[in-house]
């Protein structure tokens, strides 16, 4: 499973955690808030699930909003 | 099994929740600086029930790794977080010294604020709606002299708890915090038998504040019996006036 692959499964963890329904897939445009729909606290909660399996913290050093800079935090680590 | 990890465990009233905690069948994961003969006692009698860790709070920075990666992983679903641990500062406002008020916040304040932020960081990755509790002093409510930098230090815990309870509350997370009264504890110790009587005229009771009374509070807000309390201040303290 690739990265963006592990990404989505999270995605969808905290989607189902509030009982939205599931995505299929993903695209590096997205925004997390627009185009996803997280607020603040389902951000926190990916922040948690993102550092459980890649131990990175993606909001510590500023602001991050679309599943590519997401991408590039998980890559350059 | 329910996990809650509690700071300033080995001594005074820390000792006491520890007790009252593991006799109601809770796992405490105590964290001090030493590790206290009362306290290994402990850990002899329920060895499965009773963790320790020794850390200094003075070390902000590494609470994350020490106390969170290395002692309390996500995997560990994190009941509730007990801000007991606390230094003392008894001198007058012109004494004041900015190194010694510094290590205090550290100790008192800027510590518990990050535990809370990686408490609520394992609640949330666990769906579990814990609890904080921070134990306060009746000293912010009540001026006393040679205070006043210890009681801003819990003042600042009051705030931050109220202001915890109402952010996170619709995660179930709740924060309270328990307004102790003067105990008798090492804390207190430096105080002469004078001073401890006008505080303890200051009081309803006319006594110290009994230590099990605010254990067992403690116990009582973290069980299932008081779901609807959070963002409250609970006056333990002999009804000081």
């Amino acid at each position: 499973m690739n990265n963006k692959d592990k990404l989505l499964t999270i995605i969808n963890e905290v989607l189902e955690g509030t009982q939205r329904e599931k995505m299929s897939k993903i695209k590096d445009e997205y925004n997390l808030r627009l185009d996803i729909g997280f607020d603040s606290f389902d951000l926190a909660e990916l922040t948690v699930r993102i550092e459980e399996v890649f131990d990175i913290d993606i909001f510590e050093d500023g602001i991050v909003e679309t599943i590519e800079q997401i991408l590039i935090k998980i890559n350059e680590k | 099994m329910k996990n809650v990890l509690l700071t300033g465990c080995s001594r005074g009233v820390g000792l006491v929740i520890t007790k009252v905690l593991v006799s109601k069948g809770y796992t405490v994961y105590g964290i001090s600086r030493n590790l206290s003969n009362e306290y290994k006692n402990l850990m002899n009698s329920f060895p499965k029930k009773i963790k320790f860790k020794s850390f200094d709070l003075s070390n902000v920075n590494d609470i994350n790794k020490e106390v969170f990666k290395n002692y309390i992983p996500n995997s560990t679903k994190l009941h509730a977080y007990i801000n007991n641990a606390a230094i003392a500062y008894d001198d007058i406002i012109t004494n004041l010294n900015v190194d010694r008020l510094e290590n205090m916040f550290k100790v008192n304040v800027f510590s518990p604020l990050n535990i809370v932020k990686y408490a609520i960081r394992n609640m949330i990755f666990n769906r579990n709606s814990g609890h904080i509790i921070h134990l306060s002093s009746i000293s912010v409510h009540t001026g006393y002299k040679g205070l006043a930098m210890y009681a801003a230090s819990k003042g600042a815990l009051e705030a931050f708890s109220k202001n915890t309870a109402r952010e996170w509350g619709e995660r179930g997370i709740k924060s309270n915090c328990i307004v102790a009264g003067f105990m008798e504890t090492d804390m207190s110790s430096t105080l002469g038998d004078d001073m401890k009587n006008r505080i303890f005229k200051r009081t309803s009771l006319k006594k110290p504040t009994d230590l099990n009374s605010v254990a067992n509070t403690i116990e009582f807000i973290i069980s299932g019996n008081a779901k609807s309390i959070t963002g409250q201040n609970i006056h333990v303290d002999s009804g000081t006036i």
